[in-house]
């Protein structure tokens, strides 16, 4: 299957906006780190007034495509805001009895690094949300979530790690798995342009740290990476080959991205307040959740 | 292949080479052993995970103690100052084995490889005699104040001021990144004694005494979640005319002086079995899967050849030539990057046993190509000043 164009269309354009305008708004842009371990600076009601968790029913083979979540996922993935949009957007996608709930709806997935057959929740732990048990596949209902432990490695996706599991067709886990690593490279592009911003500003010797060769080179690095992350997403989701193969390239482009990042801010990117750790830790969760679904659905 | 066949009979390798030394440094090396064997506390050796932050604290504060009685403190240091008159061999040969034997890491580490051999070259006889017993007995732990949250890369850029009064100086200023700063009777510290001097000339360095008023420490949390380092704010503290090393313009030279000092050698040797300890990780957990192998085998190779560059420097030592600095110039790129691309296999290798170790690594190690120098610092260090390059 060969793609015409690797642009999404008017409805991926206008949702990625919006959503970009609504998460600044709310957010008034300040940094990650003043609002990581509080409340959400959104609420979930305002995704729901703008229909935003529906945006990927698919009604009379109408409805986002792919490419679109894609670019979705990518705008979502600059801010790294506490809410389960994506796994409702894709819930609804693929099971009409998580379309019948008005609150958010998430999804157990098998992940690589958990071998005791329990199952990672993202956002598991707010309290009025629930499991869609299957995706295009098994029975489909939605449960609240079982108990278990909680995984604040990625603090801001709240997940519990639980004795429980979403059935789901192959091409829902692969959608999953594309998007899951189009909002790491969203969160590598919001990353570069914080890189870029501060080797402008801090000075050392006189001049801008970005006058520096080494540290060019690095940002140049930084935008090949976020460039290949991008591309890889848009590949992944415009063919069904390698779809998780291209899925982990784009991760780990978006991870490079990250470490370059750090290290051009020096001393302040090792700092928890700077908050660059925060989008590490969403792109090697991801990683851990798309190698996990690579390995159930990836055989080809 | 296992690491065992690669690494061999480890620590007599680090310091073999010198036929006239050979013997003596075998005879360390088992003495360093049994006193190893004998005095790591096997609470930290085996439950290290286990511990609160202050029975770390407390181990790690008492292992300088334990050094120090059972005479492997300050191994490199002259006899006459309370040192054991050793070499950078004994003291490579040592850290290897402290490592191999889950040593703590005491928190004397600062005092004893840049305050120690900096008061040896520079300081007064009464500095001397005032600060070097108690930093080799362990009983006094120092921080280094350096960095400023305007001067990091740019360390002659220091805006901290040290103004003069009637016997001494007030120092007002602001330092960061200042490690064991929580845990320190005392800062060695680079501040401002002449801002109409000339860069470079215009900076003091000065001993401060942390336990006074006007010292102010805010903990910094790292990416890891750990709080490692600190903010610290000096508001007219005061420092005696005794406590300056050097003469008052004398800072930065004196800084220089053991900053190119041969620490490199020992802080590798140390790095050196922590990459080890974590590419055999890799190897008993992941050995076995072919995606892996390329990637391992690399490590691996890579991880003996930091312990034999590491013996190229200790041999090269006593001739101090171009082919000393050389070797020794690139030891600081080599391990941090080595141990960040170990650590970015361990996470990306997905073992479930092994998940919260490498998470924890993983961000750890980010660090290491931003202290002490970052390294690209470091290497415009080796291209300038090593190669001769342009500036
Ligand atoms: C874990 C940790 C512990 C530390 N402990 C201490 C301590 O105990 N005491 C202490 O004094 N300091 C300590 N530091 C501070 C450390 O020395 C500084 O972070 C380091 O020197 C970099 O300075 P900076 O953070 O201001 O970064 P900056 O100097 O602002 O550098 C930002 C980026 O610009 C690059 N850059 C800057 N100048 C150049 C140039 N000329 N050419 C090319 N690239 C350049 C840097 O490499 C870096 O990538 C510690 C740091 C860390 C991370």
């Amino acid at each position: 299957m060969s793609a015409s164009t690797t642009l999404p269309d008017e409805i991926g354009l206008l949702a990625s906006e919006s959503i970009r305008d609504m998460v600044s708004r709310a957010t008034d842009n300040a940094p990650i780190a003043t609002y990581a371990e509080g409340e959400s600076p959104l609420s979930w009601q305002s995704i729901s007034d703008g229909g935003w968790d529906q945006i990927g029913i698919i009604e009379d083979g109408e409805g986002a495509s792919l490419r679109d979540l894609v670019e979705i996922a990518r705008a979502w993935g600059e801010s790294c805001i506490p809410l389960p949009l994506l796994p409702t957007i894709m819930a609804k996608r693929h099971s009409a009895a998580a379309r019948a709930v008005d609150g958010p709806v998430t999804i157990a997935i098998p992940s690589a690094t958990r071998t005791d057959g329990t199952c990672f929740v993202p956002y598991g732990q707010l309290g009025d949300i629930v499991v869609a048990t299957g995706l295009d596949a098994g029975t489909d209902c939605v449960v609240p979530v079982t108990d278990g432990l909680a995984d604040d490695f990625d603090i801001l996706m709240h997940g519990v790690q639980a004795h429980m599991r979403t059935d789901m067709s192959m091409s829902a886990a692969r959608e999953l798995g594309v998007v899951f690593a189009a909002e790491a490279s969203g969160a590598a592009k919001k990353l570069l342009n914080d890189g870029i911003v501060f080797a402008k500003e801090r000075e050392q010797f006189g001049k801008p740290i970005g006058s520096f060769q080494a540290v060019k080179h690095h940002l140049a690095n930084a935008l090949i990476n976020a460039e290949l992350a991008e591309t890889a997403v848009i590949w992944s989701s415009l063919q069904e080959h390698e779809v998780f193969r291209g899925a982990l390239f784009a991760i780990d482009r978006s991870i490079a991205v990250g470490e370059l990042v750090l290290q051009v801010h020096g001393g302040l990117g090792f700092t928890w307040e700077m908050g660059l750790h925060f989008y590490l830790r969403r792109m090697l969760g991801a990683r851990e959740l798309v190698s996990g679904l690579s390995s159930e659905f990836g055989g080809v | 292949m296992t690491s065992e066949q690669l690494v061999g009979e480890l620590p007599a390798d680090v310091v073999s080479g010198d036929d006239d030394t050979g013997d003596d440094a075998d005879e360390f090396t088992r003495s360093a052993e049994a006193w190893l064997k004998e005095n790591v506390p096997a609470r930290y050796r085996d439950h290290r995970g286990a511990l609160s932050n202050e029975e770390t604290d407390e181990i790690r504060r008492n292992w300088d103690r334990q050094l120090h009685q059972g005479g492997f403190a300050g191994l490199g240091l002259p006899r006459e100052w309370g040192g054991q008159g050793l070499g950078l061999r004994e003291e490579v040969a040592f850290h290897v084995l402290a490592g191999k034997a889950k040593a703590p890491d005491g928190f004397g580490r600062v005092a004893k490889v840049l305050v120690a051999p900096m008061l040896i070259t520079s300081g007064t006889e009464e500095q001397k005699a005032k600060y070097l017993p108690k930093i080799l007995s362990g009983d006094e732990v120092w921080c280094q104040g350096f960095s400023e949250p305007s001067a990091g890369s740019d360390l002659a850029g220091v805006k901290t001021r040290a103004v003069k009064v009637d016997g001494g100086y007030l120092i007002t200023g602001r330092k960061t990144w200042t490690s064991f700063a929580q845990h320190a009777d005392y800062c060695f510290l680079l501040a401002q004694t002449d801002p109409a001097a000339p860069r470079y000339k215009n900076l003091g360095m000065f001993l401060v005494d942390m336990k006074q008023p006007g010292v102010s420490i805010s903990d910094i949390k790292q990416i890891s979640g750990a709080i490692h380092f600190a903010e610290v704010a000096f508001t007219k503290v005061f420092v005696s005319d005794g406590d300056i090393v050097g003469e008052p313009g004398d800072g930065w030279s004196v800084a220089m002086r053991i900053l190119t000092d041969e620490r490199g050698g020992t802080e590798t040797a140390a790095r050196y079995v922590e990459i080890r300890s974590d590419v055999d990780l890799l190897l008993e957990s992941c050995g076995d899967r072919p995606e892996l192998a390329s990637e391992l085998q690399e490590l691996d190779i890579r991880t003996e050849l930091l312990r034999w560059q590491l013996s190229k420097v200790v041999d090269l030592e006593d001739d101090m030539g171009d082919a000393f600095q050389r070797a020794v110039s690139i030891l600081k790129v080599l391990w941090s990057e080595l141990w960040q691309d170990v650590t970015r296999v361990g996470i990306k290798a997905m073992v479930a046993a092994d998940r919260e170790h490498w998470r924890y690594q993983y961000f750890e190690s980010r660090a290491v190509s931003i202290y002490s120098g970052t390294n690209e610092i470091q290497r415009n260090i080796i291209s300038e000043r090593v190669l001769g390059l342009p500036r």
